[in-house]
């Protein structure tokens, strides 16, 4: 019973962070089909501006919100002068996306140098159940993560910015018609993205060890979180394929080691791939 | 008068293809040494990098996981090599490697194409597949040698019982090489002129069409991914012969998105063009790796991205303009 108890919080526990990962690709694959291959790279990112930040005695908070303002602003900058000009064409932007993961890995080894950087841990702790112990932090985290998810919800069936965009998703050429700014929502959603991305880089900067390369690893697994929950199913999607990648990785890893977790997770991901290419929840 | 058009276009690259390999197969005349010991090897990533052309420029395919055949035939010279055998453990080794690469992405393909998978979905697929091979390469140390990579020693050929062609020494290792790629070359450069390639030529320009004029896409796909694979697989196989080592970093990611960089650069559409853009940024990357270690990678992704906004047609496309603006 206590076993199972602490393997559903861990499970929850990942299920949570893995979601907060994915949540901007999920977003921008999800509402403007961008399949934005600088997802890694921005999370990377989101991690040194943070931790530049607190180098220059900001507090931690405020360093991660900062660091994900200016990713979201270099997406915009990116959006502006290149994404724009592609939407039409998938694998355009895919590849241009990817060059700009590579660009931006450069330039990130260039300016913060490719050792392994540490970010404080802001809550190091632990809460105590008893027969196990939960860290503080990622339980922040995880909190943060459905406030997140929720208030996107909110905003996506509740507000009248929320009814244009599923507008837009649902018929492009109308909903301009109808007096919507598609350029511009393309433009605020693909920022808002990639503000996501550099906000969850910032968040797991205390988990992980920074470096020029720790966004790869978050990059696959969030494109299968995305497809395996269902494209377009921003909200409950990303939760439940958060929830297939992460859980199905915890249990794995509970009976052989951490290489061959990965290497079944993404075997099961390619089979899901194939079988339910709509996700393994969606309806349809 | 289009067809006329596309039939010149042809011979004018052929005329490219046939001024490369000659200078190619003169060049141990002229130079010696280092030029001579890596040139190969650059071959081979043009090779691979052919492997990708016929892929993405012919058949609108994009995979990032070229460079996870390349490992496997690699890894499995070396295992070859490394157990013995009764026979002739070169020709095991290339027939192992190519056979075990191509069989892989025979498998993959049809998984994904005979559903039908959205190409986009298969990018992302062929980068789990790396990323599981080098996983797969670092963690069975029994099989692989883990992080500590392989060691492969130098094949001798033998033909008949009396007749031996050893590689150990440059020169001999430079014209196998350039044998091999002479031969993929013309065989991939025959069978795209063919129908099955004028097949695929027409999936990348609408698939639809070609589905309703009665051929069944699924099969061609799955079909030029095997046949990529297996020569990814071949260059593999005699690359980790040349190098003498091969260890995890060949499958990945970064090592599959170089080569789509040399074929961007290159000409994805040109079977020759792609052939010099491995050569030729390899051995630039390698150049500039040496100069300006920090600048050079960043420098490539500079180029990648003006070429994917400027220049689709890449070198080739460059040089067929330029050819076309002075010379008619």
């Amino acid at each position: 019973m206590e076993i199972a108890v602490s393997v559903i919080i861990d499970t929850a526990l990942i299920t949570l962070t893995l979601a907060l990962a994915a949540f901007g690709l999920a977003i921008i694959y999800g509402l403007i089909g961008v399949i934005n291959m600088g997802h890694g790279a921005m999370l990377t990112l989101g991690a040194y501006f943070t931790w530049a930040g607190m180098g220059i005695g900001i507090p931690f908070v405020l360093s991660v919100i900062l660091g994900g303002l200016i990713v979201g602003f270099i997406g915009m900058i990116l959006e502006h002068l290149i994404i724009r000009h592609y939407y039409d064409n998938p694998f355009d932007t895919l590849l241009l996306t990817w060059a700009f993961f590579l660009v931006t890995t450069e330039l990130i080894k260039i300016f913060f140098g490719s050792d392994f950087r540490t970010v404080t841990n802001p809550f190091p702790g632990f809460i105590d159940i008893g027969f196990y112990k939960i860290p503080t932090y990622r339980t922040a985290i995880s909190i943060l993560t459905a406030i997140f998810i929720s208030f996107t919800g909110f905003v996506f069936f509740k507000t009248t910015t929320g009814i244009k965009i599923r507008a837009m998703i649902q018929n492009q050429e109308v909903a301009s018609l109808l007096g919507l700014n598609i350029s511009l929502t393309y433009k605020l959603v693909f920022s808002f993205g990639c503000f996501m991305a550099g906000l969850a880089g910032g968040l797991v900067a205390p988990m992980v060890s920074v470096s020029p390369y720790m966004g790869d690893m978050y990059l696959v697994r969030s494109f299968f979180v995305v497809i395996v929950g269902g494209i377009g199913q921003i909200l409950s999607g990303t939760i439940a394929g958060s929830f297939v990648i992460g859980g199905l990785e915890t249990i794995v890893a509970l009976f052989s080691d951490q290489v061959i977790a990965q290497v079944a997770v993404f075997l099961v991901a390619i089979i899901i791939l194939r079988v339910r290419p709509q996700g393994i929840f969606s309806g349809k | 008068m289009a067809n006329s058009k596309i039939i010149k276009n042809i011979t004018g690259e052929n005329k490219a293809a046939l001024i490369i390999f000659i200078l190619m197969g003169l060049l141990p005349i002229f130079v010696s040494g280092y030029i001579i010991f890596i040139l190969p090897q650059y071959m081979l990533f043009g090779l691979l990098a052919v492997s990708l052309c016929i892929l993405w420029g012919y058949s609108g395919i994009i995979s990032f996981g070229q460079a996870a055949f390349f490992a496997i035939g690699a890894y499995t010279m070396g295992i070859v090599i490394r157990e013995g055998g009764a026979i002739n453990t070169a020709y095991i080794g290339i027939v192992c490697g190519a056979l075990l690469s191509g069989i892989v992405a025979l498998i993959v393909g049809y998984f994904l194409f005979s559903v039908k998978v959205r190409s986009t979905y298969f990018v992302l697929a062929t980068l789990a597949l790396s990323i599981i091979v080098e996983q797969l390469a670092k963690s069975q140390k029994d099989i692989t040698g883990g992080w500590n990579g392989l060691f492969v020693d130098r094949i001798t050929l033998t033909v008949g019982p009396f007749i031996e062609y050893s590689l150990f020494n440059d020169i001999p290792m430079y014209y196998f090489v350039f044998f091999i790629t002479l031969l993929s070359f013309i065989l991939i450069k025959w069978l795209m002129a063919s129908k099955f390639g004028k097949i695929l030529i027409g999936i990348r320009e609408n698939e639809d069409r070609i589905s309703a004029l009665g051929y069944d896409t699924s099969f061609y796909k799955t079909m030029i991914f095997a046949i990529s694979g297996l020569l990814a697989g071949l260059a593999g196989t005699i690359y980790g012969t040349h190098a003498g080592f091969v260890d995890p970093s060949l499958a990945r990611v970064l090592f599959s998105t170089e080569v789509i960089v040399w074929v961007a650069i290159g000409g994805r559409n040109s079977l020759i063009g792609s052939l010099a853009g491995g050569i030729l940024v390899a051995s630039l990357s390698n150049y500039l790796n040496s100069v300006t270690p920090e600048y050079w990678q960043l420098i490539i992704g500079i180029i990648f991205i003006v070429v994917i906004i400027l220049f689709r047609g890449g070198l080739a496309g460059g040089v067929e303009k330029t050819y076309e603006k002075f010379f008619r």
